[in-house]
């Protein structure tokens, strides 16, 4: 059945949870470009055989449907395909924004090799339009509430110069940060913000 | 902030305060950020508000550096301290946003004369240099090993007449908007199928945004 490989791969991204990706499924996307090369091979001797016999009346529209439906078909795999690269793409630049540089391992081994590319030059992007804006884009997520939040330290940083003082952040201290400062710590998971 | 630099419009009769407190650099981010949040598309890019917003962040963190150190009330300078949040995650949020629109619509936007011509110089850096990344994930992953004549990232083959892969914004999502004055009776579409609708000022509608773009870009309506 024509296109029910690539529309497998089309359910496979649609069943996973939004912003979450499954691993690259290399094995799928090639097979459905094996489809496309068949479908081509299939199209261009339609075409010649066309071009070659115009009198023979007998196969001419069987071979004009048959071509159109190899056409139609490949332009649908492409269409599944570049549907797949495409929104995982879109995943992977959402996390561009809260992730920054360095991806996690987890999420690293599902990335196919194009894609792990397409993730550093995006950061790189991204950094050096906020630097020529002289503007972190990346905090304040939130509307802010208050100047300062209450956090809690998951990990040991140590000691560390804040925007308006030097703090030791010691594991399971509970310190008043500004803002700014605490939102990167809270984006990588290194602290939590107490509510209440 | 918002007693900073007022646009200055005349002051006569009753409307003065609110003209004025309308006009006021922060109120006119706010709402420059709300009509990019609510839109669709892209909208313009207010250059010379943001840089003014800009130099009056600056000037606001130099005083309250100024006030703490001279040892000021503790509450006056959170008080400035949280102004200034305010007013930089509104900035950090429109400029957030129009990036969110220009990842998501990165070859219409470059294709279409009108819609880059809304970017800034650096927007158009960046739009450029998405598209080209993408072209080169697309290659790679996919449109190489693709047969010759179906290899375009914009058309489906060759034989397409325009560019059919291009996702472009949704013109006809609906919107929900407010007219800043009364607009008398307003043609909703072109064919004329649809009756008029009066706009009344300060009501709230929801309409398609293709009806209403050009009102929103003259800031007769501010979406919400």
């Amino acid at each position: 059945m024509y296109g029910k490989k690539a529309s497998e791969l089309i359910k496979e991204f649609a069943s996973s949870e939004p912003g979450q990706l499954a691993a690259f499924n290399n094995d799928l996307c090639s097979q459905v470009i094996e489809e496309c090369n068949s479908h081509l091979l299939h199209l261009q001797s339609l075409l010649r055989r066309m071009q070659e016999e115009p009198d023979n009346q007998n196969n001419k529209n069987a071979d004009h449907f048959g071509a159109l439906i190899h056409h139609l078909s490949l332009v649908r795999n492409k269409r599944c395909l570049m549907a797949y690269v495409y929104n995982r793409a879109e995943v992977i630049r959402s996390l561009g924004w809260t992730v920054e540089r360095v991806l996690p391992e987890e999420i690293e081994e599902k990335l196919s090799l194009s894609e792990k590319e397409y993730f550093k030059n995006h950061s790189a992007t991204l950094q050096s339009y906020t630097s020529e804006l002289d503007l972190d884009l990346a905090v304040d997520m939130v509307p802010p509430k208050d100047p300062y939040i209450k956090v809690r330290v998951l990990d040991e940083i140590g000691n560390v110069v804040l925007s308006d003082q030097l703090a030791n952040l010691a594991r399971h201290a509970i310190l008043f940060l500004r803002r700014t400062d605490a939102e990167q710590y809270i984006s990588q998971g290194l602290m939590e913000e107490l509510t209440g | 902030m918002d007693s900073g630099a007022g646009e200055g419009s005349g002051f006569s009769a009753t409307d003065d305060y609110e003209s004025l407190i309308a006009t006021t650099d922060a109120e006119l981010l706010k709402r420059a950020w709300q009509n990019e949040k609510a839109a669709p598309e892209i909208l313009r890019f207010e250059v010379s508000l943001v840089q003014r917003s800009r130099e009056q962040i600056q000037l606001m963190e130099e005083t309250v550096e100024e006030f703490t150190k001279s040892g000021g009330d503790p509450l006056t300078v959170s008080l400035y301290q949280m102004d200034l949040d305010r007013t930089l995650f509104l900035l950090r949020s429109y400029l957030r946003t129009r990036l969110q629109k220009i990842e998501k619509h990165m070859f219409q936007i470059q294709k279409t004369a009108d819609l880059w011509n809304r970017l800034s110089k650096q927007e158009q850096k960046f739009a450029k240099r998405c598209t080209e990344e993408m072209e080169q994930h697309f290659e790679q992953s996919v449109l190489s090993k693709l047969p010759d004549r179906y290899k375009s990232h914009l058309k489906q083959s060759v034989i397409s007449e325009e560019d059919d892969m291009v996702p472009e914004a949704q013109m006809d999502s609906y919107v929900i908007c407010k007219s800043k004055q009364f607009l008398g009776a307003f043609q909703l579409d072109d064919s004329g199928e649809e009756k008029p609708v009066d706009l009344e000022a300060d009501d709230l509608y929801a309409l398609r945004y293709k009806s209403i773009k050009p009102l929103v870009e003259s800031g007769q309506v501010d979406l919400v």
